[in-house]
């Protein structure tokens, strides 16, 4: 009783959406505001993994429940790796699929290859050399939505 | 610790079973079976303690096996029923009796001028009055427990006419770590959980530990080549190789009845089939053909068939083929996807894991499709594996906070148990009887 009269109380105490955005000015007290943090150098995959992520929009692409098939903002995406790969052909990448939770256990890993698999065809398709994408199926190992991961390997 | 399990010589062979030990006794009931302390004709040392304290320790044992199964209800061992040498095969049936006892064990541990002991073990029919079963084995005094499950199990069949479970054992996945990141280790154990083992470290994934049938050997996925992949692992050495020296991704491994091959799931490209394979290299050789995805193949007791499972229709169902792969035949044709389906040792059964709106659930059904029955309610069960009994199964069971456990479930109806392991657990496999 008492914990749903505050919870009420917590919800009537939040402001508005409208509210939220009309922040008041914050001014930095003491004689100097701290240095903005630099952010790390990138070399080498990392800076090869940085700029793929930003030019293909996202290294994941999800899949319906219990399917191999990708919708169109999926494709987009597969588009946009296919542009960067074909333009980094020394790149090679490992494509993981993942399954849903609720799968079996090995039925999730043949799930999981076949997503990779739809990927690696679909990226082939786009004009990336088969050569540069390998796959593999992480089950239901890693739980989250039903997906399929483009990592860069070398 | 592994150390190498030698095979228990048998001393008294001569001693044969009577024809009417393997006689079922009748399971309504759990069945009253007394355990007094084993005797010893003189107590001697040995490396292990003396043969007294030896024959208390292995009576303590037998009851603790007896007790995890649910047709018999153990009388446990109590200092003031010790009895003597002489009685061991001349029982005061009267006492037992009054106590409600059915069955009663008795039994020796006598020291052997070779170093090691001689366990002499005896299974009577109360009510009767007479012997039912007896066995001795020849140990060393530091494998004493490899002789009382021995033992263990000759009053098990007395009771139900079904193998004993005890000198068996389980290997699984012990799991650690958050959801995201799990470690996962190759665990084995005895049966009742003690000698309890890892054979893989956890810098890599494993999955579905499967031994084989005298628990010598183990199949199991890892990711250690950056796939899923069958390998293979002495349990003796820890030696490890792959089973097929290729790039495919396989899995999904299970030992025929003699141990000599084994039938797994390959991928080539993204069609899935079953494979067989001899244990000691060879090409594999394909079994099915279909475009679905077709996994989880398991022999038959008599090595001439195998159920596996198939989305070929659009949903996971089970199915069942000769060992050749020809005269498939489904199998299952209720509600919801069938999967992981399990041969049982007297070949009566296939168990699988259901998939349905309740969640995953444990069942039971005939090779021939008919006598379905689910025996867990869920929601988080999955992958049955049988005792050599083909009257128990061990699962994985999900425990809510993203953790598993590992279960044991009777055909008989009665409430799953937790089988305990020092952490989470996963892909129970259960042996059959070793040697």
């Amino acid at each position: 009783m008492r914990k749903a009269f505050l919870l009420l109380l917590a919800i009537a105490m939040t402001p508005p959406a409208a509210a939220q955005r009309r922040l008041p000015v914050i001014i930095p007290l003491g004689r100097s505001s701290p240095q903005p943090a630099q952010p790390p150098e990138l070399t080498g995959i990392d800076a090869l993994r940085a700029d793929f992520l930003v030019h293909s929009g996202a290294d994941t692409v999800y899949f319906g429940t219990g399917s191999a098939i990708l919708g169109a903002p999926a494709q987009a995406t597969l588009q946009a790796q296919a542009t960067w790969l074909r333009l980094h052909p020394e790149v090679v990448v490992r494509v993981e699929g993942h399954a849903e939770p609720s799968e079996t256990r090995d039925h999730a890993l043949a799930i999981g290859a076949r997503r990779a698999e739809q990927v690696r065809n679909d990226l082939v398709l786009l004009g990336v050399r088969a050569a540069q994408i390998g796959t593999m199926s992480w089950g239901k190992e890693r739980p989250g939505p039903p997906r399929a991961v483009t990592i860069l390997v070398r | 610790m592994t150390y190498a399990r030698l095979p228990l010589a048998l001393g008294l062979a001569a001693l044969a079973l009577p024809a009417h030990a393997q006689q079922p006794a009748g399971t309504a009931a759990a069945s009253v079976v007394a355990i007094p302390p084993l005797s010893t004709p003189s107590d001697t040392p040995t490396p292990a303690g003396g043969t007294l304290s030896l024959a208390w320790e292995a009576s303590k044992t037998i009851a603790q096996d007896l007790r995890t199964t649910s047709e018999i209800m153990p009388l446990p061992p109590a200092q003031k029923d010790y009895y003597s040498y002489p009685e061991v095969t001349a029982p005061t049936f009267s006492k037992w009796r009054s106590v409600g006892a059915k069955m009663l064990v008795t039994g020796f541990i006598q020291a052997r001028e070779d170093g090691r002991v001689t366990f002499g073990c005896y299974v009577y029919d109360v009510g009767k009055g007479r012997e039912v079963a007896r066995k001795g084995f020849v140990v060393a005094p530091e494998e004493w427990s490899r002789a009382a499950h021995k033992c263990s199990g000759l009053a098990y069949t007395a009771v139900t006419g079904a193998p004993g479970i005890f000198d068996t054992r389980i290997a699984y996945v012990a799991e650690s770590g958050a959801a995201s990141a799990r470690v996962k280790r190759i665990a084995i154990m005895d049966s009742d959980g003690t000698n309890h083992a890892y054979l893989t470290a956890g810098e890599t994934m494993v999955l579905t530990p499967r031994l084989s049938p005298k628990a010598s050997r183990l199949a199991f996925v890892s990711l250690a080549g950056g796939k899923p992949q069958v390998r293979l692992i002495e349990v003796a050495s820890g030696a490890q190789r792959p089973l097929v020296a290729n790039d495919a991704i396989s899995f999904a491994p299970r030992f025929s009845p003699d141990g000599t091959r084994i039938v797994f799931s390959m991928m080539l490209g993204e069609n899935c089939d079953i494979y067989v394979a001899g244990v000691d290299g060879g090409a594999p050789q394909r079994l099915t053909t279909s475009p679905g995805i077709d996994t989880d193949p398991s022999f038959s007791p008599d090595g001439k068939s195998i159920a596996f499972e198939s989305d070929r229709s659009g949903s996971q169902q089970l199915y069942v083929m000769n060992a050749d792969g020809s005269n498939e035949r489904r199998v299952t044709f209720g509600g919801g996807a069938y999967a992981s389906p399990a041969w049982s040792p007297d070949g009566e059964w296939i168990a699988f894991t259901r998939r349905g709106a309740d969640g995953r659930r444990i069942g039971i059904i005939k090779p021939d499709g008919s006598g379905e029955r689910l025996l867990t309610a869920g929601p988080g069960d999955e992958g049955p594996s049988w005792a050599a009994s083909s009257r128990e199964l061990i699962f994985q069971r999900a425990e809510g906070t993203g953790s598993s456990g590992l279960y044991r479930i009777s055909l008989d109806g009665s409430e799953a148990r937790n089988v305990v392991i020092p952490q989470g657990g996963s892909d129970p496999d259960w042996s059959g009887v070793m040697d």
